[in-house]
């Protein structure tokens, strides 16, 4: 009957960590990031932290959360159960050996589904990464088509601006009784004016990177994808270990389910003794 | 071909609904020629023309100065536009025609080059 138990119990362990991951990926919450496409033009820094507070807000953030709080408690558990081990007798060890399996196991469960949460992370910011660097690229070859007819019409804002006085002075336009439109212009033209130094003249200006240089905020894009997906190859090696770990606990259970089948059988070498054979109670007689 | 008919009436409509969708630069191009046909009429009296040239000129002005500033046009501008704002001087007469302290008609003629240098250099041949 122990047997039988000890082999159940060895087949659900191995079997559990088969499906740990092929199960990781359902009901772990999702992560879309909901930043509208004007959200682009802030400089990577500022746009790291508004995709960083995105993601607090999601499921995803919460299960990680959850997640990673499980994972402690059973490191505590399993230490707690460590601490127990000595001076313990050999029923009782058993029994304890047994529980820090079944911690061992539970907290390499969590920590695959927290890897992989932590990867489904990483990728979605990825994405994300990738799409804002195919929108500059898209726009730079759009600019590069149109910039002849934006010099143009540079000039042409140049040279209109420059006859704002004319317009005004020339008695034969009589501007402020007939045009609505220019008389507006005129004090919007100048409330613009007065906002552009405004800008020019914000801190902020200088070191806003992607209204200086695009090409700049290119690099910096291209940097926080390089660091993504080498904290990805870093999350690869560490669910390698988990691997390595759950093999460990399966050699464990192993050893464990052998300790007890010669236990066990120890205990049947003493019942099966054959009492009916008189060198076997010798030792009754002589002692 | 009663059906032939229908399905021309839709495209017809179609494309004529989507003219009516005109950007900054038709409305430009309607109103330029309106005051050219004005330049140029020879069936109204000088102080009609001047009358109506100069309600037209104050119209051009605004569109002209919408279509400047319009960053509408910016976005995958057509040919049409790109070579409109190359030739700024014809496109936007009455800013020309300021710029050069003349009138619109003379901007325009000199611009499309019916210069007075030009007209008596001109001579009759017959071939």
């Amino acid at each position: 009957m122990k047997n039988t138990n000890i082999k159940l119990f060895l087949i659900i362990l191995s079997g559990s960590f088969y499906s740990v991951s092929s199960l990781a990926n359902n009901n772990m919450g999702e992560w879309k990031p909901q930043i509208v496409e004007k959200m682009y033009i802030l400089p990577p820094k500022h746009l790291n932290k508004v995709l960083n507070n995105d993601f607090n807000k999601s499921l995803l953030a919460l299960n990680l959360q959850n997640t990673d709080n499980k994972i402690k408690n059973k490191i505590q558990k399993i230490s707690e159960l460590n601490s127990l081990l000595p001076g313990t007798s050999n029923e009782e060890s058993l029994e304890i050996k047994h529980q820090i399996i079944i911690n061992k196991k539970n907290y390499i469960k969590d920590m695959n589904d927290f890897l992989i949460m932590k990867k489904q992370k990483l990728n979605t910011k990825k994405i994300f990464f990738q799409k804002i660097q195919k929108n500059i690229k898209t726009n730079s070859l759009i600019s590069k088509a149109s910039t002849k007819f934006l010099n143009n019409k540079n000039i042409a804002m140049k040279r209109a601006e420059k006859l704002n006085f004319k317009i005004i002075e020339n008695s034969s336009y009589n501007v402020s009784k007939q045009s609505k439109y220019f008389e507006q212009y005129q004090v919007n033209k100048d409330a613009m004016r007065k906002l552009k130094l405004a800008i020019e003249k914000h801190p902020m200006s200088n070191k806003n990177i992607l209204s200086n240089d695009p090409k700049n905020k290119m690099e910096a894009i291209r940097n926080y994808v390089h660091n993504i997906e080498t904290e990805i190859a870093v999350l690869d090696m560490k669910e390698q270990m988990i691997h390595y770990m759950a093999k460990i606990v399966v050699l464990d259970a192993m050893s464990l389910a052998e300790n007890i089948s010669l236990a066990s059988e120890n205990e049947k070498d003493i019942i099966s003794t054959n009492f009916n054979d008189p060198v076997n109670i010798i030792s009754i007689f002589t002692n | 071909m009663s059906k032939l008919i229908k399905n021309l009436t839709i495209i017809l409509s179609l494309t004529i609904g989507s003219y009516a969708n005109a950007n900054s630069i038709d409305t430009l191009e309607r109103e330029r020629a309106k005051a050219l046909n004005l330049v140029l009429d020879k069936n109204i009296s000088i102080g009609d023309r001047k009358k109506n040239l100069q309600k037209s000129k104050m119209r051009l002005l605004d569109i002209e100065r919408m279509t400047i500033n319009s960053k509408d046009i910016n976005k995958n501008p057509n040919y049409q536009t790109i070579k409109a704002f190359e030739n700024f001087d014809l496109t936007f007469l009455v800013h020309t025609s300021l710029e050069k302290g003349k009138s619109l008609s003379i901007t325009w003629l000199e611009e499309i080059g019916l210069t007075t240098e030009n007209l008596m250099n001109t001579r009759i041949i017959r071939k």
